[in-house]
């Protein structure tokens, strides 16, 4: 009975592909505006579903998360943190923190591999 | 062949993991006002917590807890999350929790193996 083994290329997370994927939707989205709180759950939410969309395109079988929060730049303190229980050799994740004038902007990818 | 069936439930149970949050936020910042030098120490407590009290369920699931902490200064914030998963497995469940200095924000994921 044969097994069916993956290739290995496609089963591990490649971080700076997701990296590069996310900050350029943010750039799209963000890049030239002020924070605006009547538009922020808009940008937000297209944000993580641009991310969302161009991560699934890669065609691979992966399980994926996309967190964004935008934050005005206010002199407040954020601190996040994040802790993940999965599979160390398969999965993975990706933060970028991208900022202009008037506001921050985190977002997280979490990649899951799917086992067949 | 016998078919591995168990007899507990193997879903996302959202009330569950949502006691097991407040209860990881009460312990680690109930009660504390915002400080700067602890509250990378908080996340990290909330998150840790969480999460061991999460896999000690049982259930075949991958885990995923992230914290925000933000302190109440009249800054905006909004966050948003999208999902690629199983809809009928997988879960999720979000904490809003804030005292008089700060805002507690805790998500957790779970992603049926």
């Amino acid at each position: 009975m044969e097994e069916f083994h993956p290739h290995s290329d496609e089963m591990t997370f490649n971080a700076e592909e997701a990296h590069n994927i996310v900050k350029e939707c943010i750039e799209g989205i963000l890049g030239k505006v002020d924070y605006n709180h009547n538009k922020v759950n808009q940008w937000t939410a297209t944000i993580v579903e641009q991310s969302l969309t161009h991560l699934v395109k890669l065609g691979k079988t992966y399980k994926y998360i996309v967190t964004c929060a935008v934050m005005q730049k206010c002199g407040a303190g954020l601190h996040t943190a994040s802790s993940c229980f999965w599979d160390t050799t398969t999965d993975g994740t990706c933060t970028v923190r991208w900022e202009n004038r008037t506001m921050n902007c985190i977002v997280n990818v979490f990649a899951i591999a799917v086992v067949l | 062949m016998d078919e591995f069936q168990s007899g507990e439930e193997t879903s996302f149970v959202v009330e569950e993991v949502s006691n097991i949050m407040k209860e990881a936020i009460e312990s680690a910042i109930g009660g504390n006002a915002y400080q700067h030098s602890k509250v990378n120490q908080w996340t990290t407590s909330v998150v840790e917590q969480t999460l061991s009290q999460l896999t000690k369920l049982g259930k075949p699931f991958k885990y995923i807890v992230t914290c925000v902490i933000m302190q109440k200064n009249g800054a905006g914030l909004h966050t948003a999350s999208s999902c690629f998963w199983d809809n009928t497995s997988d879960g999720n469940c979000t904490v809003r929790w804030e005292n008089k200095t700060m805002y507690c924000i805790v998500s957790a994921f779970g992603l049926a193996i």
